[in-house]
């Protein structure tokens, strides 16, 4: 703790003078003159047709309460000179167009006004400078918005986000998703839910974030690295989940209701959203629920695959000048069902399982959900402001998170009724952004952010607990600055991170371990961001990231399913080279564990002319101490023999490609083709890891046109195939494990290389149909998912030893819109 | 400019006060638990129907999940001998000393041991013992049932045969919802699954 806080306000302290300095410092105060005081303010923007990006001329930009007002050229260019105050109601209107009034700022210059034709159910929006949600130009940034993220948040968030290139999935069954960017996912992929760091209990494969996304308004990916801004985690990429923004001075109560059936399941969805903006203050209400049955592979019923999600939001906004307040409040809760059958005691019933046709304890459709199960809810309040003066701007959000989990195992008697784990996490953020004005075209962020958490077993689980309690404590500061270089944009980061945390456990004899660790990194940054020429651009950025070692890479030890796991702390190679477990734990000094540190080089070429786009992303990751788990030798337990792994620390080295395509051939067909390539190493031992997502080639065909009396009508078929993975590594069966154990011999002495039980899954291809129609505010929507009934099994779900995945599938939405 | 100075300078101190109160505390040590997921000690016992000295052999893995390797006694009967054999499971890993045979006992509606053996070892069951999909119904001579009326394998009785030698095996499954008149031992998870050198002598 003392290391920690004299490090802590030492940094406060360098802080607070720096802000000092810098806020008195003639370079800011001078910066700019204040327009209010000689009527000098203007704003400026773009009027365009919401659904053909189409500039609108003669608009009309007109501001409140005032006779200024223009009309918009030839170009749907507008620009008001002249103004003496800061920030007012402008409102926008054409013949034809849903007119709309939109309170404005000055400090968010440059606007894209995206008006909606009169018949169209699409409200008018505007779009204010910049879009990044990094903040950093040199990223690469997908984003999921709009239409196409409604029709298909009722899916898993991971699901959902499967749909950017580039992002994959590892799955436990259908209910527990974790998204995967680049091959790497857990406490390798950052999540900031709602503006917040999400903190659940990231490091369990089978632990998926506990966040709805029907909940989001648009979900943002980035690639790269971006541990500059956002700290430790961030090794593969970042995502980025927002909630719809509360706008002023909306006139009357907006919202949408959506309903949705799917076959597959038999499962119901529903979500409501409403909100309202005042002159200087707006709410929203948001809530959205789940019920879903077991679901069904071509061949048979997938038992105790059920579901129920409910989880609401509550936001206010007030607006005061140069001040933005947000308060939000947001809960989340989940029942999600595993495969019964994938339930095993030992290697034997793993074989059997195996060698089935259909998994074991198939049983009727049914609602119930038994174990084993997940339990888990996550709550998040969250006060977040905004403050611009001059030209700089400063943000503070303060964030506290609630997560629970309950896993129910299938165990003895009374037992089925506690959870075999029962985790709290409380964790509080606190984060400071200066986004400062531009000094000798420099323009960038200065940052700071603190985290504190307290993890806690709850008792009563009738079995030594999975992970120790732990606090953590993390204080960070960057700085990230951007600047023109010819006609490029070069950008730099770089930042400190310090944690410190206070473990206290138990080992297999149930006698109490402390330990105090302390971790500390800098990760930097440097980036382009060019054009090149008319219709190119070109991002290139290359950012380092670290992550300490989380608690079950250090503290596992025992069965999990149908392996035995031993952390880094847990295990010694003894006198003759081979791994063996302790009853005690090891500490840094026993054994030194250093950071997992990332290397990430990510760069993006993009083409866009008339009616065709290109997009390349080439990445390369070099991870240096990445920790996994290898295999050790053969544990006998009174089940019988079992594999054991233990934890180790390897340099790994992640590359490939996504790219995506888009033509359209008239103004009512479009094509889409994407790929993914994706190549994984570990270097140290020239050998590949088990679960490295597929390579992937996906084409799209679609179509939209006023027909059949809607308003609009657009159907899509897509045809997605998925490569077997032939970078597996090798298989040993059960029987060979069998033999081995008979014969005496350690099968992982000489060669300790990865392994399977089984090879990896063929290719397989997957189709889907959709179609949409729009009248009036309605939208209606049918969806066909595995079209063709294909049974197949996918190599990053960890239940593909066991069942097919899910089959044919027919989704029927609707959804009202005022 | 001074407003927002103060501003800025009131949440930093705000920001380091949160820290300073927070950081000092070190988190305290889950609960101990009582572990009933683990059986790390086996032990048959035999007694001769005749009178006698009960014989006891023992299976003990001292550190249960842990890689240490087991001590497992070798089964030694006399010939031409019946014997009532009873079956404990416990739990000693560290200071723990669980019974769990009472559990298995009380779930006996969701558990059921087989047995399955090596050639001619017993006059009675005859066969080679009830392991297998399709092997439920091979004679095992099951003393003891569950409230359904079917077995649960903790109490048995054998009959050696000649002197011989051979293997000897006990599966405990556990079947919840699933036991019936026709489950095997293919059905369910294998809770116990050991394998004992027998010598009839």
């Amino acid at each position: 703790m003392q290391l920690c806080c004299i490090m802590f306000t030492r940094v406060f302290t360098f802080l607070i003078f720096a802000a000092l300095l810098l806020s008195t410092s003639p370079a800011f105060t001078q910066g700019k003159k204040d327009c209010s005081a000689d009527c000098s303010c203007a704003i400026s923007g773009l009027v365009v047709d919401a659904s053909t990006q189409e500039p609108i001329p003669y608009a009309t930009v007109q501001i409140k309460n005032s006779e200024k007002g223009i009309m918009t050229n030839e170009a749907g260019e507008f620009q008001i000179k002249g103004l003496c105050e800061k920030e007012y109601d402008i409102s926008i209107s054409h013949l034809g167009y849903k007119s709309f009034v939109h309170h404005h700022d000055i400090y968010h210059p440059d606007l894209i006004v995206k008006l909606a034709t009169n018949d169209m159910i699409l409200e008018s929006i505007v779009i204010e400078g910049s879009t990044i949600e990094t903040g950093l130009e040199s990223m690469t940034e997908s984003k999921l918005s709009g239409k196409e993220l409604e029709s298909i948040k009722t899916e898993s968030l991971g699901d959902v986000l499967s749909n950017i290139t580039g992002v994959s999935t590892l799955k436990t069954g259908q209910n527990v998703v974790k998204p995967m960017i680049h091959g790497l996912h857990g406490n390798r992929v950052l999540i900031i839910n709602n503006g917040v760091r999400h903190e659940g209990q990231g490091w369990g494969q089978e632990h998926a974030p506990e966040i709805d996304a029907a909940m989001a308004d648009n979900i943002a990916l980035v690639k790269g690295a971006a541990a500059v801004k956002y700290g430790p985690d961030a090794m593969g990429g970042v995502i980025i989940i927002n909630p719809p923004k509360m706008e002023l001075s909306t006139g009357h109560l907006h919202g949408t209701a959506g309903v949705t059936a799917a076959s597959n399941g038999r499962s119901v969805n529903a979500d409501l959203l409403l909100q309202q903006g005042y002159k200087n203050f707006a709410w929203m209400g948001q809530v959205s629920g789940l019920y879903q049955g077991d679901l069904r592979a071509p061949d048979y019923m997938l038992t105790n695959t059920g579901a129920r999600e409910f989880s609401y939001m509550l936001g206010t906004r007030y607006h005061y000048k140069q001040l933005d307040l947000t308060l939000l409040y947001s809960h989340v809760q989940q029942n999600l069902g595993i495969l019964r059958g994938s339930v095993v005691g030992n290697l034997e019933d793993l074989d059997l399982a195996l060698k089935a046709d259909e998994p074991y304890f198939t049983r009727d459709f049914s609602y119930n959900i038994n174990n084993p199960r997940q339990e888990v809810s996550h709550d998040l309040i969250r006060l977040k402001g905004h403050y611009n003066f001059k030209d700089h701007q400063l943000d503070f959000q303060y964030g506290f998170q609630a997560n629970t989990r309950q896993e129910y195992d299938v165990r003895r008697g009374n037992n089925n009724d506690r959870p075999a784990i029962d985790l709290e996490l409380f964790t509080h953020t606190l984060d400071l952004d200066w986004k400062h004005a531009p000094i000798s075209d420099w323009s960038g962020t200065i940052g700071a952010q603190w985290l504190y958490q307290d993890n806690n077993n709850i008792p009563g689980t009738n079995t030594i607990p999975f992970v120790p309690n732990y606090n953590n404590s993390r204080f960070g500061f960057y700085i990230t600055e951007s600047r023109p270089v010819g006609n490029m944009e070069l950008e730099v980061g770089v930042r400190y991170d310090y944690q410190s945390n206070s473990v206290a456990g138990r080992d297999a004899d149930n006698d109490v371990y402390r330990q105090d660790l302390n971790y500390q990194s800098v990760t930097g940054l440097v980036g382009i961001n060019t054009s090149l020429g008319k219709n190119s651009s070109f991002r290139s950025n290359f950012g380092t990231a670290w992550r300490p070692p989380n608690i079950a890479e250090l503290y596992s030890y025992g069965k999990h399913e149908f392996t035995i796991d031993f952390g880094l702390w847990r295990h010694i190679t003894n006198e003759f080279g081979t791994p063996e477990s302790i009853q005690g734990v090891l500490d840094q000094d026993q054994r030194p564990v250093d950071n997992e540190l990332g290397f990430k080089w990510v760069n993006t070429f993009n083409h866009t002319v008339k009616g065709r786009s290109l997009e390349v992303t080439a990445h390369v990751n070099y991870l240096k101490g990445y920790i996994y788990s290898k295999p050790a030798g053969i544990a006998a337990t009174v089940r019988g023999p079992f594999p054991f792994y233990v934890y180790d620390q390897t340099d790994a080295i992640f590359f490939g490609l996504d790219a995506s395509y888009i033509l359209q051939h008239t103004s009512f067909w479009e094509s889409r083709i994407q790929g993914t390539y994706l190549q994984a190493r570990d270097v140290s031992h020239d050998d590949v890891f088990v679960g490295i997502p597929a390579n992937k080639l996906g084409y799209k065909l679609s179509f939209m046109k006023q027909a059949f009396g809607l308003d609009e009508f657009s159907a899509a078929l897509e045809a997605n195939y998925t490569f077997r993975q032939y970078q597996a590594p090798r298989v040993i069966t059960v029987a060979d494990i069998d033999e081995a154990n008979l014969n005496g011999e350690n099968l992982f002495a000489e060669d300790n290389s990865n392994f399977d039980f089984l090879p990896a899954p063929d290719g397989y291809l997957l189709m889907n149909l959709n179609l949409q129609g729009t009248l009036n505010q309605f939208v209606f929507g049918v969806q066909f998912k595995n079209l063709l009934n294909a049974s197949y099994r996918d190599y990053t779900n960890r239940l593909r030893y066991f069942a097919d995945e899910t089959g044919f599938n027919m989704v029927i939405s609707a959804r009202y819109k005022f | 400019m001074t407003i927002l100075k103060s501003n800025f300078l009131a949440l930093l101190l705000l920001a380091t006060m949160g820290f300073m109160a927070s950081c000092s505390d070190d988190d305290d040590a889950p609960e101990a638990e009582n572990e009933e997921e683990v059986i790390n000690e086996v032990t048959l016992t035999f007694t001769p129907a005749a009178g006698g000295t009960p014989l006891s052999f023992t299976y003990n893995d001292p550190d249960g999940e842990g890689t240490a390797p087991a001590e497992q006694d070798d089964i030694v009967l006399a010939a031409n001998t019946i014997y009532s054999m009873s079956i404990t499971f416990k739990n000693t890993v560290g200071d723990s000393n669980e019974d769990i045979t009472e559990e298995v006992e009380e779930e006996g509606h969701e558990h059921q041991i087989f047995f399955g053996w090596t050639g001619a070892l017993f006059s009675s069951p005859t066969g080679l013992g009830n392991i297998g999909a399709g092997n439920q119904d091979n004679p095992v001579n099951y003393q003891d049932t569950d409230l359904e009326g079917l077995p649960i394998g903790l109490e048995t009785v054998w009959e050696t045969d000649e002197p011989t030698s051979g293997t000897f095996q006990i599966l405990l499954k556990h079947q919840p919802d699933i036991k019936t008149a026709t489950s095997s031992s293919e059905d369910g998870e294998s809770d116990v699954d050991l394998e004992w050198n027998i010598k009839i002598q």
